[in-house]
């Protein structure tokens, strides 16, 4: 591979359009439209791949259809019901609604597969009740509310883990296993991190709920607690792909808002469509322009040049874990996570897989590091969307941030060391990996 | 004029919005066939991911707004805003000649698809796919439009967007 190769001018070329602020997704098609004209290729190869490709991914529909079940979701009072159980299980701790957050966070992530979904929809009322009475500062509720809804997308279902299972040909199911664990650890370690802070700062416990109204909080919630047992247990009793678990999980919430709270309206369910449309639109225009590109990376047989490129270096397999983390954490601040996962981590996934480095493993490192990167300023949407909320300046939420995002890097190193607490539950369900 | 094109871009809203209903509908068809009915159809696989590319092409082509679309602004960001006109008028220019340049072949691509059909519902590919000519032509004239406006020194985030660009 020269330095004055085509797929070199190309890949400069995609840069400097991106770097002038051309859509990242045009940008692409663009720069492989150019290649074939260097190359003398038939130009309508662009069109072929875009159209086939998207035509042929099938799977992909999990993304519109489980953002259109966090729309839904959020527009019935699913998520109150469950703030309400959380609170008589945990508010009694001090810190209390810090745990509720969490706790909250991690129930709701079984249901959503967006980070950016539980922040808008189920952050906004946690965000309520921790400032109410300013129990605690603003800013702290949106720092334990971003770093919380982190965990949405790891334990499934995951609209990044759908996307990674395209790009490195792995299967749904396995990545969606492998995340439980990795999410419960992130729950954990933000609750033990609440808990040092509640105790250092005094934070307010909530009036305990008796535990004999337990029964009858539960049964109010039950429906949205539910959710997460439908949509998993249809995926993995075989009953239904992920693909179609995801359409039943949006009828799920909209049934279950219409028939049992009556809380859903006719402009309401349209904007649902609308919302989650316009997220297809525009994340599908980064995977058309990743398909395309790709088309010339296979061209250009880039695995195999990554591949020998990496043996010089005689990484560890360990070594390797190490740098991508390093890599995806600087350019999680930096690029949209989308966009690092269709334009980046395609090209890390040759030289992991020579590494011997399992792919649902893998898959489990980069998604965790880019939820880090949702978090991490410059670019960091899910700091975008508490800012937004709260009406708190970037600059305060951040600070209260950085102990978080401390105990998520810790969580990480643990989940890159030790390969098991990824792989231990697929395993069960007879991963051979 | 002006007037025209938000009425315009509101029909192509709900026909979006239809898309998705569309998409959403027939995932549950397909449930309810293939499990409580025992009956396995293939249409409603095929509806679903016409809607799909329709969806996407459709949506980039005439909802997407410009500020919405996915990019790397942090470069952009820091520089003036004369540089910034600078920046977006090379940028554009760019695809605009370059999507010009595709367009024949993109052209004769589709037409050749006349030969095949979708294996259920037996539609011609070459009027499925037409959606992709129609996204060029959009990306030639949104950015033509771009180009200018920055020349007058209007820039794309003159008017923010409502929502960020995409969910994950």
């Amino acid at each position: 591979m020269s330095l004055l190769s085509p797929f070199s001018w190309t890949v400069l070329l995609i840069v400097v359009l991106s770097l002038l602020g051309l859509p990242i997704g045009l940008s692409m098609i663009g720069g492989s439209v150019v290649y074939l004209v260097i190359t003398g290729q038939d130009i309508g190869l662009t069109a072929e791949q875009l159209l086939q490709g998207l035509y042929n991914s099938y799977t992909l529909l999990a993304i519109p259809l489980f953002i259109l079940a966090a729309e839904l979701m959020n527009l019935g009072s699913l998520s109150d019901r469950l703030l309400g159980f959380c609170n008589a299980l945990v508010g009694r701790f001090r810190g209390g609604l810090g745990h509720v957050n969490v706790v909250s966070a991690l129930i709701f992530s079984g249901m959503s597969g967006s980070a950016i979904a539980d922040a808008v929809g189920l952050g906004r009322l946690i965000i309520k009740m921790m400032t109410r009475d300013g129990r605690y500062s603003p800013s702290y509720a949106a720092a334990l509310t971003a770093a919380s809804a982190t965990i949405g997308p790891i334990i499934p279902p995951s609209i990044p883990l759908v996307l990674y299972a395209l790009i490195s040909d792995t299967s749904i199911g396995f990545l969606f296993l492998g995340g439980v664990v990795p999410g419960l650890v992130m729950g954990l370690v933000l609750m033990v991190m609440n808990a040092v802070m509640a105790r250092i700062r005094k934070f307010p416990t909530e009036t305990p709920v008796p535990l004999r109204q337990l029964p009858a909080m539960t049964w109010r919630a039950l429906p949205a607690l539910m959710m997460p047992v439908v949509l998993l247990g249809g995926i993995y009793g075989g009953v239904m792909t992920p693909t179609e678990a995801a359409a039943m999980a949006a009828l799920y919430a909209l049934v279950i808002s219409i028939v049992l709270y009556r809380s859903v309206s006719a402009s309401g369910a349209y904007a649902a469509l609308l919302n989650s449309a316009r997220s297809m639109a525009s994340v599908g225009l980064l995977i058309a322009g990743a398909l395309v590109f790709n088309y010339v990376v296979t061209k250009e047989d880039i695995p195999k040049s990554v591949a020998v490129f990496m043996a010089t270096f005689e990484f560890s397999a360990i070594g390797f874990l190490l740098l991508v983390n390093a890599l995806l954490l600087v350019l999680g601040c930096l690029l949209e996570g989308g966009t690092v996962l269709l334009v980046i981590v395609p090209i890390l996934i040759p030289a992991a897989k020579v590494l011997g480095i399992d792919m649902v493993h893998f898959g489990l490192v980069v998604t965790v590091n880019l939820m880090i990167g949702l978090l991490t300023p410059p670019y960091g949407l899910l700091l975008f969307v508490v800012a937004n909320i709260t009406g708190e300046p970037i600059r305060n939420i951040i600070r209260e941030l950085l102990p978080f995002i401390a105990v998520l890097i810790a969580a990480l190193a643990f989940l890159t060391f030790v390969p098991e607490s990824v792989l231990w539950l697929p395993r069960q369900f007879g991963y051979k990996g | 004029m002006i007037g025209l094109l938000s009425w315009l871009r509101r029909r192509a809203e709900n026909v979006l919005v239809l898309m998705m209903a569309v998409m959403f509908l027939a995932f549950i068809l397909q449930v309810i066939f293939r499990y409580f009915l025992n009956l396995p159809v293939a249409w409603t696989d095929e509806v679903c991911v016409i809607a799909w590319v329709w969806g996407i092409l459709w949506g980039a082509a005439f909802v997407t707004r410009n500020s919405e679309e996915i990019r790397f602004d942090i470069v952009y960001g820091m520089v003036p805003r004369r540089a910034k006109r600078v920046f977006t008028v090379t940028a554009s220019t760019a695809i605009v000649v370059i999507m010009l340049i595709s367009l024949p072949a993109a052209l004769s691509y589709v037409r050749f698809m006349k030969v095949e059909s979708t294996g259920s519902l037996r539609i011609r590919f070459d009027l499925l796919f037409s959606i992709y000519i129609a996204f060029v032509l959009s990306v030639i004239v949104r950015h033509g439009t771009v180009v200018y406006d920055a020349i007058r020194d209007r820039l794309v985030e003159d008017k923010p967007a409502d929502r960020p660009a995409m969910d994950l």
